[in-house]
C-alpha cells in the first residue's frame, strides 16, 4: 500500500511549514557557527582566557664583608589595605579593626574615605607586614582588601646610601647602582595565559595556554665593604662635626684593583625614606657628580709627570723665591719661606706651586710653559690619568669634569701653569683617587668599579670580568719615585698620627673656589689624598670637606679624617708592619 | 543470547568445483539470530556516544580538580616565599652592624692593649 498526502491536505501544508522553520533554523545556526564562527570564537577567549603577569623580582644588592657578600638592599612583600565603600556593611568595625591592628600605617580620615559610597576603591592603609594583613583578614570584613606590594627594604639603614641610590613608586631605580644597572636589577617578567574559572584560577582545559616564567633580576654585589663603608662614614661624620664643615666626601679604593671599597657623602639620606628628603643633593654621590678645582693634591701628578718625562728628580734643585712669573701673570706660594735652592722633594713637602711651575718649564724650554709642554701635561692629566673624562664606574650620574686642551685658545701657559697645582680644570673625586692608584701601584690604571659580580640563590658570588687596566700610564720606575716622595711629603710633618712600621703618604689640597666667575678667599675646600699599606699600597684614600663661606684646610681639615680611617684600615686588613 | 549454524557447509575436499573459497579459510560462518532494527541501532549509537562524553567529562572534570590542586599548593609555595622572605629580611636586620654594635657581646668587648704578629 502506498501512503501519500492529498493535494492540499493540512498535513501537507503543516509539513511545509515545519520544512519552512528547519530551514530557517539551519540558516541561523549556519549563519552563527560558520560564518561567525571566528567572532565568537574571539569573544569566547576574551572572557575565558586570561593573561596574569608573573613579576619578575628585583634582583637584592650585597656588600662584602671581607670576602662574604652580605645582603645590603632587599625586597620584602607589604600590603596596600583598601576598602569598596559601596559594599561596606560596617564601617564602625573596619575602623575599630585596622586602628587595632595597623594603626601606624593608617593614612588620615580614613572614616571620611570609607563613607565615600559612591566610589568602588579608597586605599587607607599603605606598607601592611604580613602579619597586620593576616589579623585584618581574619575578621572577615566586608568591602576589606589587599593588594600584595613589594618593596626595598634597607638592613642597614643608610649605609652607602648614595651609592645605591632607591627605588621610585613606578618601580625605577633612581641614583646610583639601582638606576645605573636597573637593567640588570628589574629582569623580566614572566607570562601565563590560560583559560581561567569565575574566580581566576587558571585551568589546563585549553590549547592556548602559556606559562612562560618570570626571569628575575641579577643579585648584583657591590665591592663595597660593609665595615670600612661603616667606619668611612662615622670617620667622616666626626671630622665634619670637629671641623664644621656642612658637606664632605670620602672614597676609599683598593690601588691593586680599582675596587671602591667605600664611598661616603654627607649630607645623607635613608634610601627607604627618600620621599622625606627636601634637599635633592643629598641624592648625590659628589665623589662622582661633583667636579671641583682639587687644589694642591694634583702636585703629585705634577711630579710624577716630570719624573716620567725624565725631567727632573726628587733630588732636583731649583732656586725658590716664593713667586713666579708666566707670561703676564705672577704666581706665590702659599706657603712662605722656603726661599733659596730647594728640592723637589722639599717643594712637595711644603707644596710650593714654583716648584710645580718649573716642572712645567722644564718640560719645556726650561724658562717658558711651551706648547711642547702644554702637550705633555695634557698627555699625562687626560690621556693617561683620565682626568676630564668619566671613568666608566657603574654608577648614575657621574661627570666628566673639564681639562682644557693645549689646541684651544683658553689652554695657554698660564692656564697649564695653573693645573700644575689643581687650578684651572675641573675634575670628579674619583677620577684622582683611580688616577693616584697608578702612581702607587707601579703605574697601572685601574679602572674604577663597584661590581664585585653577582650572587647566585644560594649566596654564592661569580666575580664579574673586570675592565683590563692600562699598564704603562707611568713606568715602573717613575711610580717607585713618586711613591716615595709622597711617603715622604707625609712623613716630614705627620708621622707621628700613623702607626708605626707601615708605608703611609699623602698630599694635602687647600682649593679656592670660585663665585661668580671669580676665585673668593673666603671659601676654600679642603682635600688629602694618600695612600698605605705594608710590602705595597693597599688602600687609596681621598678626603674633602666643604661648605659655605667656610675656610676648610687640607691639613686641619681632612687630613685628620684621612689619618682615622687609614689607621682604622691597618687594623682591619690585618696589615703586618715592615721590618 | 543463542546462535544457529549455518544449513550448509562443505569440507575442503567436498567442495564443488565452482566454489570460490580458499584454503586455510573458515568454514563455517555463525549468523546472529538477533536482528537489531534502525531504532536500536541509533539508541546504540546514542548511549556510545553518551558513554564518550561521560568519559571525556569525567576527564576534563579530573584534569580541573588538579588545577585546583595545583593553585592551592601554588599559593601555599607563595605564602611560605612571603614568610621566608620576612625571615632573610628579619635575620638581615639582627645581624646588621648596628644591631651588632648595639648587643651585649659587643659592648662588653675591649680594645686589646697590643698586637702581636706571626711572621
Amino acid at each position: 500500500m502506498e501512503l501519500s498526502f492529498q493535494k492540499g491536505s493540512r498535513s501537507l501544508v503543516l509539513g511545509g511549514l515545519l520544512l519552512v522553520v528547519m530551514a530557517l533554523f539551519v540558516a541561523r545556526l549556519f549563519y552563527l557557527q560558520i560564518i561567525m564562527h571566528d567572532d565568537y570564537v574571539a569573544q569566547a577567549t576574551a572572557e575565558q582566557v586570561k593573561p596574569l603577569t608573573i613579576p619578575a623580582k628585583r634582583g637584592l644588592i650585597y656588600a662584602m664583608d671581607g670576602d662574604t657578600p652580605q645582603k645590603l638592599v632587599m625586597n620584602q612583600t607589604v600590603y596596600t589595605l583598601f576598602v569598596d565603600p559601596a559594599t561596606v556593611t560596617e564601617p564602625e568595625k573596619i575602623m575599630s579593626v585596622v586602628r587595632q591592628v595597623a594603626g601606624g600605617n593608617l593614612r588620615s580620615g580614613i572614616d571620611k574615605l570609607i563613607a565615600k559610597k559612591d566610589t568602588r576603591y579608597q586605599i587607607i592603609g599603605t606598607k601592611l607586614t604580613r602579619q597586620q594583613a593576616e589579623m585584618i583578614k581574619k575578621e572577615n570584613l566586608k568591602g576589606v582588601g589587599f593588594q600584595e606590594v613589594s618593596q626595598r627594604v634597607y638592613p642597614e639603614g643608610g649605609l652607602a646610601a648614595q651609592t645605591l641610590g632607591f627605588v621610585n613608586s613606578e618601580g625605577a631605580g633612581q641614583y646610583g647602582v639601582e638606576e645605573s644597572l636597573n637593567d640588570r636589577l628589574t629582569g623580566h617578567d614572566g607570562l601565563l595565559k590560560s583559560v581561567t574559572d569565575i574566580s581566576g584560577v587558571p585551568l589546563t582545559i585549553g590549547t592556548q595556554n602559556i606559562n612562560r616564567p618570570a626571569k628575575n633580576g641579577d643579585n648584583i654585589a657591590l665591592t663595597i665593604d660593609r665595615n670600612i663603608q661603616a667606619y668611612t662614614e662615622k670617620a667622616l661624620a666626626s671630622g665634619l662635626q670637629k671641623s664644621g664643615a656642612t658637606h664632605g666626601s670620602v672614597i676609599v679604593m683598593d690601588p691593586q684593583s680599582g675596587k671602591v671599597m667605600a664611598m661616603a657623602n654627607l649630607p645623607t639620606y635613608k634610601p627607604a625614606e627618600f620621599t622625606k628628603v627636601t634637599d635633592a643633593e643629598a641624592f648625590n654621590n659628589s665623589v662622582i657628580t661633583k667636579p671641583y678645582e682639587p687644589g694642591s693634591d694634583i702636585k703629585t701628578f705634577t711630579m710624577a709627570t716630570g719624573l716620567d718625562k725624565g725631567v727632573i728628580q726628587p733630588t732636583s734643585t731649583y732656586v725658590n723665591t716664593d713667586k713666579i712669573t708666566v707670561e703676564d701673570r705672577t704666581i706665590t706660594n702659599a706657603t712662605k719661606g722656603e726661599t733659596g735652592t730647594i728640592t723637589m722633594q722639599t717643594a712637595l713637602n711644603y707644596s710650593l706651586n714654583t716648584g710645580m711651575v718649573t716642572v712645567a718649564q722644564r718640560l719645556g724650554d726650561g724658562n717658558n710653559i711651551t706648547q711642547g709642554a702644554r702637550n705633555s701635561l695634557y698627555d699625562y692629566f687626560h690621556n693617561r690619568f683620565g682626568f676630564g673624562q668619566k671613568t666608566g664606574i657603574e654608577l648614575a650620574g657621574e661627570q666628566g669634569g673639564i681639562v682644557i686642551a693645549p689646541d684651544q685658545v683658553e689652554g695657554n701657559a698660564v692656564r697649564y701653569s695653573n693645573m700644575t697645582f689643581g687650578q684651572g680644570m675641573d675634575l670628579t673625586m674619583i677620577q684622582v683617587a683611580s688616577a693616584f692608584g697608578a702612581l702607587v701601584n707601579g703605574g697601572t690604571y685601574y679602572y674604577p668599579t663597584v661590581i664585585a659580580g653577582t650572587v647566585n640563590d644560594d649566596g654564592e658570588l661569580t666575580a664579574d670580568t673586570p675592565k683590563a687596566p692600562r699598564t704603562g700610564v707611568i713606568s715602573a720606575d717613575t711610580s717607585t719615585k713618586i711613591h716615595e716622595m709622597i711617603h715622604t711629603a707625609r712623613a716630614t710633618f705627620y708621622a707621628k698620627n700613623d702607626k708605626p712600621g707601615y708605608d703611609i703618604g699623602g698630599k694635602t689640597g687647600t682649593s679656592q673656589t670660585i663665585e661668580n666667575g671669580k676665585y673668593v678667599d673666603n671659601q676654600t675646600i679642603g682635600t688629602y689624598l694618600g695612600y698605605g699599606g705594608d710590602s705595597a699600597a693597599r688602600y687609596v684614600i681621598m678626603v674633602e670637606v666643604s661648605g659655605k663661606g667656610l675656610n676648610l684646610q687640607g691639613n686641619k681639615d681632612a687630613m685628620p679624617i684621612f689619618t682615622d680611617i687609614s689607621n682604622w684600615m691597618i687594623d682591619y686588613l690585618k696589615l703586618q708592619p715592615r721590618g | 543470547m543463542s546462535y544457529q549454524t549455518t544449513t550448509q557447509f562443505y569440507s575442503s575436499r567436498r567442495r564443488p568445483a565452482a566454489s570460490s573459497w580458499n584454503r586455510n579459510q573458515n568454514t563455517v560462518a555463525f549468523v546472529s539470530s538477533v536482528k537489531l532494527g534502525p531504532i536500536a541501532h541509533t539508541v546504540l549509537v546514542a548511549l556510545m556516544i553518551t558513554v564518550l562524553g561521560l568519559v571525556y567529562l569525567t576527564q576534563a572534570t579530573r584534569a580541573t580538580s588538579y588545577d585546583y590542586e595545583a593553585q592551592k599548593i601554588d599559593t601555599q609555595i607563595a605564602d611560605l616565599e612571603t614568610k621566608k622572605g620576612d625571615l632573610e629580611v628579619e635575620n638581615a636586620r639582627l645581624t646588621a652592624l648596628e644591631s651588632v654594635q648595639n648587643s651585649n657581646v659587643a659592648k662588653a668587648m675591649t680594645t686589646p692593649a697590643s698586637t702581636e704578629y706571626a711572621r
